[in-house]
């Protein structure tokens, strides 16, 4: 779910990347007030492979192919590390395979980044009660979160010369479209989750 | 082109990554139609130019895609007058320019990232990137995940195949199967990063990975100069019309 190049209005593009600008510096200001946070480098690094290798697998979710997203797992498992993941696999997919944008990168990270938060959020506040529900609520609800993010945007940035009618009809069925990929990655987030606390807790921010 | 886009030593990582993100702009600021082949034709000029098109068009094959779904679908669904009809079926025009107007501005933008930045190797591009002043922690972690990509998407690959030959489900039953392979490869990331961790700490980390920064050499600064004076040529030929 990424916005291409050349969609959007060039002064949302530059909107895009001051907004998440502000958002990495908040993320790199509280990543340093951690102890130690050299030595969590390399754990953000990996698991950000991890997810950015597993975000390029197509996953058959009937009747089509789904590419997961993966923003909740991420915002659970690296907390504020989340942002600066996100916005390094944005680039490095743009620059490498050609898929998202470069103008539209920071706006892509606005699409991504909140979502993945609002995830660490959930986790810290409510995940060691109900960690089940919390998990699904992560995995689907950062989804659904940044479909409407998506949909707030192109709806904010297409010409004026469209019929806006037509268009919130378009990202309707755009945002319907994407009902199997909720689903798929709230069950991906519960059963990821699951495993991690019975047998790695130590990854996650409580076990 | 060819010469500029064949010789990194001469164009370097950063002065590219200049240049597109200029010209990336200047492109996307265009908002005329009668502009869309001049995009087109430069970001098919800087294609040709960068030596690599079989390489480069397979890359592009997702954004022609996206521009024939932009072309085909906006002038069904959006506008207020006909051009054609079908049956129930009916082009507007509005639609259609809007449609040609993102699909070129898109085409030349992609075009033009790939004939700019595939010359140079990922590593140089994330060291061009700190060198124009993305923060440290940020470089680190890309540098990182370049290194590392390759091996864990073996592994992620491996771990399919291992699945599917022992008889795994497929379609959407495969999803948990997906998800417990996830977790595996994630517990493998988090025992590799705590040896890599004291790995860096033997090779003296402190505070961001080892990346030399040259200066911008003399060819560094006539390229983006040259590419600030096209985007602006572009700007101003695109209000002007």
């Amino acid at each position: 779910m990424h916005l291409p190049d050349g969609l959007m209005p060039v002064e949302m593009a530059l909107a895009g990347y001051a907004g998440s600008g502000l958002l990495a510096a908040i993320s790199l200001s509280r990543i340093k007030h951690l102890p130690d946070p050299s030595a969590l480098v390399p754990r953000a690094a990996m698991l950000t492979t991890v997810f950015f290798a597993a975000s390029l697998v197509a996953i058959p979710v009937p009747p089509t192919t789904v590419h997961l997203m993966l923003a909740g797992l991420l915002g659970v498992m690296l907390g504020w590390f989340a942002i600066p993941a996100i916005l390094v696999g944005l680039f490095l997919q743009a620059v490498l395979f050609g898929h998202g944008g470069l103008t539209t990168l920071g706006l892509n990270g606005l699409i991504l980044g909140p979502p993945a938060l609002l995830a660490f959020w959930l986790w810290r506040a409510a995940g060691r009660r109900w960690p089940d529900v919390v998990a699904v609520c992560a995995g689907s609800g950062a989804v659904v979160v940044a479909l409407f993010i998506f949909a707030a945007l192109v709806l904010a940035g297409m010409p004026v010369a469209l019929d806006a009618r037509a268009e919130q009809t378009a990202l309707w069925a755009f945002m319907l479209a994407h009902v199997p990929l909720v689903l798929a990655e709230g069950l991906i987030v519960l059963v990821v989750l699951r495993v991690l606390r019975r047998t790695a807790p130590q990854l996650l921010p409580h076990g | 082109m060819a010469k500029l886009a064949r010789s990194p030593v001469l164009f370097s990582a950063r002065a590219r990554l200049i240049v597109a993100f200029v010209l990336a702009f200047g492109f996307a600021s265009v908002q005329s139609l009668l502009m869309v082949p001049v995009l087109v034709a430069i970001g098919a000029t800087a294609l040709l130019a960068s030596g690599m098109i079989g390489h480069n068009l397979a890359r592009l094959r997702g954004a022609l895609l996206l521009a024939a779904a932009f072309l085909l679908v906006l002038p069904l669904i959006s506008g207020q007058t006909e051009i054609a009809g079908l049956g129930p079926v009916t082009l507007y025009l509005e639609g259609a320019q809007a449609g040609a107007l993102i699909a070129g501005r898109l085409l030349a933008i992609v075009a033009l990232i790939l004939a700019l930045l595939s010359p140079v190797s990922p590593f140089d591009l994330v060291a061009g990137m700190r060198a124009l002043g993305v923060p440290a922690l940020m470089a680190d972690l890309a540098f990182l995940t370049l290194r590392y990509m390759e091996e864990i998407s073996g592994e992620l690959a491996r771990g399919r195949l291992a699945r599917l030959l022992r008889g795994g489900k497929t379609g959407w039953r495969a999803l948990p199967d997906h998800a417990d392979l996830l977790a595996g490869s994630l517990i493998r990331a988090q025992l590799r990063s705590e040896q890599l961790w004291a790995a860096m700490r033997l090779r003296g980390y402190s505070a961001g990975l080892n990346t030399p920064v040259a200066p911008l050499g003399p060819f560094d600064w006539a390229c983006i100069l040259g590419g600030s004076v096209l985007a602006l040529a572009i700007f101003w030929l695109d209000r002007s019309i």
